[in-house]
């Protein structure tokens, strides 16, 4: 008889929501999965940008109007001025420099650092609101699912309610009312983006809530509270995973919606809010609305990749 | 003998509403007034065919569903009217073993974790107590101790069903409520966990409440035999009694349709139809539309549950 060295309780607790063997199993999986795995290291890029990029670059609201328009490194950009004096138009050609690699917008912002400032503040827009929106969801979920009845009935029809609210003109009215700060855009997005997580979390709950596990542990005497802490809510983690990773993207869209409208938050620098700057000089400076456009494009895919890779690999049915 | 468990007028019925305002429409009663009663040590087999309320008496005496009448004495307790601290004393009395190994146990939890849950539940806060004991209740039912750290899905169906019993023996229970616990597995695995019940009845003194719809098996487990049909009790009698006297019509057609190694002797009986709807259950003696002894009063009258010889109880008007 082999005696095990780990105290059972202390492993058994813990592995509830952290079962080695299992996330390796998940991560060789997840491996298979190349653009996944590809979306996966974008976002860490992303991430480590967004961290430790800005103790590296300019201020990104810094101007120099001197310095206005300069092209990305590697491309060139004509521009021509009337001369008064010899009554003829001069053209001079600008090249990209090197202390502005991705260039300037019109009023001599560094791109680079403003891009790096809007990956800090798409980020962590995203993972803040979607972690609210999330533990709502999950809240709301799994009370609606194991406590059923009027509780149930009740939550759900908040749900419908909190579903038809048009969220966007929400948002608009709320940042008119209070002032565009990015703390309450976060607050909104999370508040108001629960109800699918709701949803989807009662529905795997709710099916959960009659295997016989569960009632097991009920026969045991065990609480509703150990209930679902220990059997409900790690059995839906991983959909809990997936959902966020997926939600997030449209997270990030509806705040550079919010900042390209000019709802953002004005003290930061948000890739929204370089769209709204780089539409207006889109045939001087394609640059300035063209570089956000692909962060943004990147950063969504990434995330819809990533969990999309997730899901296939949480799901022992799906063929990889 | 002194009886671990008496069960009188036991009724669970199930309310069902329809329509788009929800009203009830009438009642599903899947138990009818069923009274039995277990002695310490004995093992009571319960067969029936599916649908007929069987599961949901075991249900109700763990008070997993409640019942809506009757009276459910364990240990001189009556279960119906306790409160919550008291149910949970008593569930450390009696415990249940499921049908599906697979799903009684929580995939993301070690099995040592899901046997620790009934000490921890039942207040054992010593973790190292508890520890012991989960090493000692995996050696009981033929298992090592080391196995408290894998997980469920590491098992075969039968190990997986060893520790479903090692869970419902944690607590030191006088009487296991077994649904249906061989018919999920093979049958060569079905005989070493009947063994292991047995061994386990003889060395702890435990009753078992057996229920099943496979005859040998409960042939081979059993002291008593109850059946029953439509929510009802129909013949409740000695193992030996049961098996060579059958009374009831509806006992005879189940034993003659027990494969048997020398064919002759008793004429197979079968019987024509399904079971009729637990919604809408026949007049008078609910057998009497499948009854191969239908007599003019069966429908008319409902035949008492008596005693026709000592020990042996049936409900039918040809021992009246």
């Amino acid at each position: 008889m082999t005696e095990s060295k780990i105290p059972v309780g202390k492993r058994a607790r813990l592995s509830v929501y952290f079962n080695k063997r299992l996330a390796q199993y998940y991560w060789e999986r997840l491996q298979k999965n190349k653009l996944s795995l590809a979306g996966m290291g974008f976002i860490i890029f992303l991430m480590l940008l967004g961290i430790f990029g800005p103790f590296f670059t300019q201020d990104p609201t810094y101007s120099d109007f001197n310095l206005a328009n300069i092209p990305p490194l590697g491309f060139s950009r004509q521009e021509s001025v009337y001369d008064i004096k010899t009554n003829e138009f001069i053209t001079t050609v600008i090249e990209g420099r090197p202390d502005h690699p991705l260039g300037t917008d019109s009023k001599g912002r560094d791109m680079l650092a403003m891009l790096i400032s809007g990956a800090r503040i798409s980020l962590l827009v995203g993972l803040i609101a979607t972690g609210i929106a999330v533990f709502i969801g999950v809240v709301i979920g799994v009370l609606s699912a194991y406590l059923g009845g009027w509780v149930d009935n009740v939550l759900m029809r908040f749900t419908d309610i909190m579903m038809t609210f048009p969220f966007f003109l929400l948002l608009v009215l709320i940042v008119f009312l209070f002032g565009p700060s990015l703390a309450i855009i976060v607050l909104v997005i999370g508040l108001t983006g629960w109800t699918g997580a709701a949803r989807l979390i009662r529905s795997e709950a709710l099916s959960l809530r009659t295997r016989d596990f569960i009632t097991a542990s009920r026969a045991l005497g065990a609480s509703d509270g150990r209930i679902m802490f220990n059997h409900l809510i790690p059995n839906v983690a991983s959909l809990i995973i997936v959902m966020s990773t997926l939600s997030i993207p449209g997270v990030i869209m509806s705040e550079a919606a919010l900042s390209f409208i000019g709802l953002g938050d004005p003290m930061r620098t948000s890739w929204g809010t370089i769209l709204n700057a780089g539409q207006h000089t889109l045939d001087t400076a394609w640059w300035v609305a063209v570089e956000p456009g692909i962060m943004l494009f990147l950063t969504v895919l990434s995330f819809n990749f990533f969990g999309d890779g997730l899901r296939d690999a949480f799901d022992p049915q799906a063929s990889i | 003998m002194s009886d671990i468990l008496r069960v009188r007028g036991l009724k669970k019925y199930y309310t069902v509403m329809a329509g788009l305002i929800p009203r009830p429409q009438g009642e599903i009663k899947a138990v009818d007034g069923v009274s039995l009663s277990i002695a310490e040590r004995e093992v009571l087999g319960l067969v029936g065919e599916s649908g007929c309320g069987k599961s949901t008496v075991g249900k109700a005496i763990m008070r997993l569903e409640e019942p809506t009448a009757g009276e459910i004495i364990i240990d001189g307790q009556d279960v119906i009217r306790l409160n919550k601290r008291e149910l949970r004393q008593m569930r450390g009395k009696v415990q249940m073993v499921f049908q599906d190994p697979d799903a009684s146990l929580d995939p993301r939890m070690t099995v040592g974790g899901s046997i620790e849950e009934a000490l921890i539940v039942q207040g054992m806060s010593d973790a190292a107590e508890r520890m012991e004991r989960v090493g000692g209740l995996l050696d009981k039912v033929g298992l090592e101790a080391g196995f408290a750290e894998l997980y469920p899905h590491e098992f075969s169906g039968g190990q997986k069903q060893r520790i479903g019993i090692a869970r419902a023996l944690a607590m030191d229970p006088k009487l296991v409520i077994a649904d249906e616990p061989v018919s999920a597995l093979d049958v060569s695995v079905q005989a070493q966990i009947l063994n292991l019940l047995m061994d386990i009845r003889d060395r702890d003194g435990l009753a078992y409440l057996f229920i099943s719809h496979d005859l040998s098996v409960v042939r081979y487990i059993s002291d008593r035999v109850a059946v029953m049909y439509l929510g009802k009790l129909m013949e409740l009698a000695d193992k030996k009694e049961f098996f060579s006297n059958p009374l009831h019509p509806y006992t005879e057609a189940l034993l003659s349709a027990v494969v048997r190694l020398h064919p002759g002797g008793r004429e197979r009986i079968l019987l024509s139809g399904d079971v009729p709807s637990p919604l809408n259950p026949p007049s008078g003696c609910r057998f009497h539309t499948r009854c191969h002894r239908a007599m003019p009063i069966c429908p008319l009258q409902e035949p008492e549950f008596k005693e026709v010889s000592p020990g042996h109880f049936t409900a039918c008007h040809l021992y009246g």
